[in-house]
């Protein structure tokens, strides 16, 4: 699972048939490796929206919180985060932690 | 799921017997990189994409016997980034 934040959203009109009526969410990770984070593109289950910190959920748990085990779906935003507790020595190299985003 | 741009097609004479008849294209990640997925949706040169990683996706989309694991699911009309 990725924990990151919703910063936009992505139209397609022509997509396989199981993206029909789903919205799809850019979400970048508040923790990742290397200079700059990698936003994804994630199915909306839950009704989030641009701003949200999310949990993103990746491989056979995304098509299933997206409805179903016959859906080709990679990525799934699956839960609304409401807080974050942290360690001390997260984002230490070579991890990097996006404050405040 | 990423985000790409299709640069073009890719050939070849001699490959695996799930590949026939398949299109095959080159995507340049926006995240970097560059990567060959295959086409489900007509997708050309220039054409903005969300590719989609896994033997499962592949498996529902062109066929359990097309021998690449990225596929494009989606062209991108637009993306609203505020």
């Amino acid at each position: 699972m990725i924990l990151g934040r919703v910063i936009g959203e992505v139209w397609a009109t022509r997509k396989h048939a199981a993206y029909e009526g789903r919205k799809l969410l850019l979400v970048t990770p508040r923790l990742f490796h290397g200079p700059r984070p990698v936003p994804i593109v994630a199915v909306d289950v839950i009704d989030a929206g641009v701003g949200d910190q999310v949990i993103v959920c990746v491989g056979t748990p995304a098509r299933l919180a997206s409805g179903g085990q016959n859906l080709p779906i990679e990525a799934a935003v699956c839960a609304i985060v409401d807080r974050v507790e942290l360690a001390d020595d997260v984002g230490r190299r070579p991890l990097t932690w996006l404050e405040g985003a | 799921m990423q985000l790409g741009t299709v640069i073009g097609p890719v050939w070849g004479s001699r490959h695996a017997a799930g590949l026939d008849g398949r299109t095959l294209l080159r995507v340049e990640l926006d995240a970097g990189g560059e990567i060959v997925a295959v086409d489900g949706l007509r997708a050309g040169p220039g054409d903005r994409v969300l590719v989609a990683h896994g033997s499962r996706v592949r498996d529902l989309t062109v066929g359990a016997e097309v021998a690449d694991k990225d596929v494009i699911v989606a062209l991108v009309d637009g993306q609203d980034t505020p």
